[in-house]
């Protein structure tokens, strides 16, 4: 096995991803009745894109960190893992949360599906511990494609 | 309206679509490792494919692996060990195969797979062990 791994606090990633979905149903729901709201869609890739290079600045990983951590709110998680996978999952899903803000105007439909789709493997992910990112990764690592 | 109708509608055939394909894909897998062969040992025991990039791995396989209790488990890093994990098709992790002693793959467990499964297909393997012993 190399030797990548480190602590990660499992409960900052679970709040990242109920922070994707959640974002991602009030924009879908919310466009229903007030269009204006899909705006979150685009706002959403950008912290989920800041976030990936900058962890300082991931959003509900700080509001984790600085908040729900501190109070008491959520308890925190630490495995034995590695950050790079995650990372990379969470890129992934900025990245085509960029790209169905790039249809949200013109073809609106393909614009929600795919921000959808990064909304349902956020849940798969939160409930059952599936990351279909990591598995990618683990792929891409597979193929010498990626290096850590 | 129409538009989220129809990108639900989109979005659920995307998701049955990928059930469906993964489903196909990792009957092929175990179809194709099904003759694979390892190390031959005195007792059934398990190849354990995991890696590094693997959480599910450490949260979920590991602690079902230690349920097992006297089982030998030969932990083998797919990424580094890719002509091993390749004879057996190993294309998700965690990925377990119950060896028999003679060094047969007796069942492929494409993703974690829980205590008592591993443990039925363990009795399987001790079974198939015995009855090769005794014939």
């Amino acid at each position: 096995m190399s030797t990548g791994t480190q602590v990660v606090d499992h409960a900052a990633l679970k709040v990242n991803q109920t922070g994707i979905v959640a974002t991602v149903l009030v924009a879908f729901l919310g466009s229903l009745v007030f269009r204006p709201l899909l705006v979150l869609i685009p706002l959403l890739a950008i912290v989920l894109l800041l976030g990936t290079f900058a962890p300082q600045l991931a959003l509900f990983k700080q509001l984790y960190f600085r908040v729900l951590k501190p109070a008491g709110i959520v308890k925190p998680r630490p495995v034995q893992d590695r950050p790079e996978p995650h990372n990379f999952a969470q890129g992934l899903g900025g990245v085509f949360l960029a790209v169905a803000s790039v249809f949200l105007l013109p073809v609106p439909v393909i614009g929600l599906a795919l921000a959808l789709l990064v909304a349902v493997l956020a849940f798969v992910n939160l409930a059952f511990g599936y990351c279909v990112g990591c598995q990618i990764f683990f792929q891409l690592e597979r193929r010498g494609l990626v290096r850590t | 309206m129409s538009a989220q109708l129809w990108a639900l509608a989109a979005v659920g055939m995307i998701v049955l679509a990928a059930a469906g394909l993964e489903n196909f894909r990792s009957r092929r897998a175990r179809t194709l490792a099904a003759g694979a062969t390892a190390a031959p040992a005195p007792e059934p025991y398990i190849l354990y494919f995991t890696g590094d990039s693997c959480t599910v791995c450490r949260t979920h396989q590991e602690p079902a692996l230690a349920r097992l209790g006297d089982v030998r488990i030969d932990k083998v890093d797919a990424v580094s060990d890719r002509a091993l994990a390749d004879r057996f098709h190993v294309y998700t992790l965690p990925t377990t195969v119950v060896m028999a002693a003679d060094g047969r793959a007796l069942h492929v467990n494409y993703g974690y797979a829980p205590a008592p499964k591993l443990e039925r297909q363990l009795a399987e393997a001790r079974g198939t062990t015995l009855s090769a012993a005794t014939a």
